[in-house]
């Protein structure tokens, strides 16, 4: 399902400008990463994707529903957005129940949903501690089981907001593999993150935003190589781009094995 | 600020004074519309120092539309019905069957003056003074710290309430609980918003106690607050003659009234 964002900009009621004018088109089935310095309108443009917030001015429909005609949980069945705090997200009394709810809303029966969380409770590793309470758990395994509460869900569009944060690496190659296998089932993946790595890894295209703009959209190849925009938007390049740049070598590899052939090349 | 403050900065003269200060003018506009006599005192007090301090303030517009809305619909209340129905007065105005009685609008006319020098000299106050000022600026004078922490988590702890109802009911939104549109749905969806509320919000007053105890809160001694309310001397002197002219008030009243 695509997502199509024109001319959005948005102020909060406090009066501070978060978006000025963004356009993005992501088609159905784009892995997508959104990297940008802190405060720079990330979080506000994906909170868009599913009608959390209203634009200000300009549009986003997503699978051609513009999001100021229908209700957030109507956008919900088409756009899942795992939250940046968990603690903003996480409401209910044990695993089980967080992760029945958004499936229940859709209105499946009882053993789909019954089904859905439990597949997605494997997915993230919290499969023992469905009966626990989501207070008792670590703030890791917390974002966790946030990702599992919209997994159950299967909507075409996740949007994840800073999902390794405060992850190990176990953590990370969990979420790594989670996000590689929405790819595989052809959903429309968007992450927002400050782990340059993982969005080199996961993610074919890269939007760079600062100051409620983008700064660069386009290939992550070519967006990782544009060091000026980088920082500007305070983004560090991947260690395999640094470390090819400090090589001499020409482009930026996102992959060991792309860093791998590129060294071969200019040895030959 | 938030819903349950009308502080509004409009850094004025009013803004910056030592929230003592304003303290003491409020008083003295409520004891003088309060002791002086007469039905006419209170419009007196309200037309010669509370609206010229509302409009010193910048603060006009606010102040009118909130003191319009609570003291008209009183005051027409009270003039109808007192008038109405004093009993034995002296009628002034036949309404067919009925008639005004010249007592009971003098009555109206005096309830009325009251509640707006009243209403009036809170609403400029909390039009003007930030609460937390006002109580640290009471803490520092000896009030009891205690009693100034109370006044404001309560004050405090009512938009932290609504501020995490509103992150809840985006999260189950955000994953397909309809609550836009139609009351049932929306009573609906507080239902099961009202556990994770109550307890979300213990376990929040929980942690800041904690924080504030973690960082020496209830500690004896001096403290130095981040919030630095200006004062002057002649504030202070200002403050007195506002306390002088609190009992000369009431002085005059007694005396009057005989
Ligand atoms: N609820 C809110 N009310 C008012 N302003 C807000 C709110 N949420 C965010 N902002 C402001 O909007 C701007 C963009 O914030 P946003 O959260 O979208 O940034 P971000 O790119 O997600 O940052 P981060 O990397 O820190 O998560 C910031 O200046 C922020 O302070
Ligand atoms: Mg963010």
């Amino acid at each position: 399902m695509n997502i199509i964002v024109s001319a959005l900009s948005f102020t909060y009621p406090s009066g501070v400008e978060a978006l000025h004018g963004v356009n993005l088109a992501i088609a159905a089935g784009e892995a997508v990463a959104i990297l940008g310095e802190n405060g720079a309108g990330k979080t506000t443009l994906v909170k868009h994707f599913n009608g959390l917030l209203r634009p200000t001015r300009g549009t986003v429909a997503v699978g051609g529903w513009d999001t100021r005609e229908h209700s957030v949980a109507q956008m919900a069945a088409r756009a899942g957005y795992v939250f940046q705090n968990p603690d903003d997200q996480l409401f209910e009394r044990t695993v089980q129940a967080e992760v029945m709810f958004g499936p229940h809303n859709l209105g499946r029966t009882a053993a789909e949903a019954g089904a859905a969380a439990a597949d997605a409770l494997a997915q993230v590793g919290l499969a023992a501690q469905s009966g626990a309470n989501p207070y008792d758990l670590h703030l890791s395994e917390r974002k966790l089981l946030a990702l599992a509460a919209v997994l159950a869900m299967h909507t075409p569009v996740v949007v994840l907001d800073e999902p390794t944060t405060g992850q190990d690496a176990r953590g990370v190659a969990r979420i790594s593999g989670i996000v590689e296998a929405l790819k595989a089932e052809g959903r429309t993946v968007i992450a927002i993150s400050h782990d340059v790595d993982f969005c080199a890894e996961h993610f074919d295209r890269v939007v760079l935003m600062a100051g409620g703009l983008i700064l660069a959209d386009g290939p992550a190849a070519d967006v990782f190589a544009r060091a000026d925009d980088l920082r500007r938007a305070d983004v560090e390049p991947p260690q395999l781009v640094r470390l090819a740049s400090a090589l001499g070598l020409l482009g930026a590899p996102l992959r060991t094995e792309q860093f791998v052939d590129l060294l071969a090349q200019a040895r030959l | 600020m938030s819903a349950f403050s009308l502080y509004v900065d409009r850094n004025s003269g009013l803004n910056r004074l030592n929230p003592l200060t304003m303290l003491a003018l409020i008083g003295f506009c409520l004891v003088a519309g309060l002791a002086l006599p007469g039905a006419w005192a209170p419009y007196a007090v309200f037309l010669l120092a509370i609206l010229p301090l509302a409009a010193g303030g910048r603060v006009l517009r606010p102040f009118l539309s909130a003191a319009l809305k609570i003291v008209l619909p009183f005051a027409v209340s009270v003039t109808l019905i007192q008038g109405l129905f004093w009993t034995g007065g002296t009628p002034i105005v036949h309404l067919g069957p009925l008639s005004l009685k010249r007592e009971g609008l003098i009555f109206a006319a005096q309830s009325t003056g009251r509640i707006l020098a009243v209403l009036g000299s809170f609403l400029l106050l909390a039009l003007t003074t930030r609460t937390d000022a006002l109580m640290i600026a009471l803490a520092q004078h000896g009030a009891p710290k205690s009693l100034t922490y109370i006044v404001l988590a309560t004050l405090q702890i009512a938009p932290r309430f609504q501020a995490k109802a509103n992150t809840i009911l985006d999260a189950q939104r955000a994953r397909g609980l309809e609550v836009e549109g139609g009351i049932g749905r929306r009573v609906r969806a507080l239902i099961p918003l009202t556990i994770p509320l109550v307890l979300g919000s213990i376990v929040d007053i929980e942690e800041r106690a904690i924080a504030l105890e973690a960082r020496a809160f209830s500690r004896s001694g001096p403290k130095t607050s981040l919030l630095v309310l200006r004062d002057s001397h002649m504030q202070r002197i200002g403050r007195w003659v506002l306390v002088g002219g609190m009992i000369a008030a009431v002085i005059l009243g007694i005396v009057l009234r005989r």
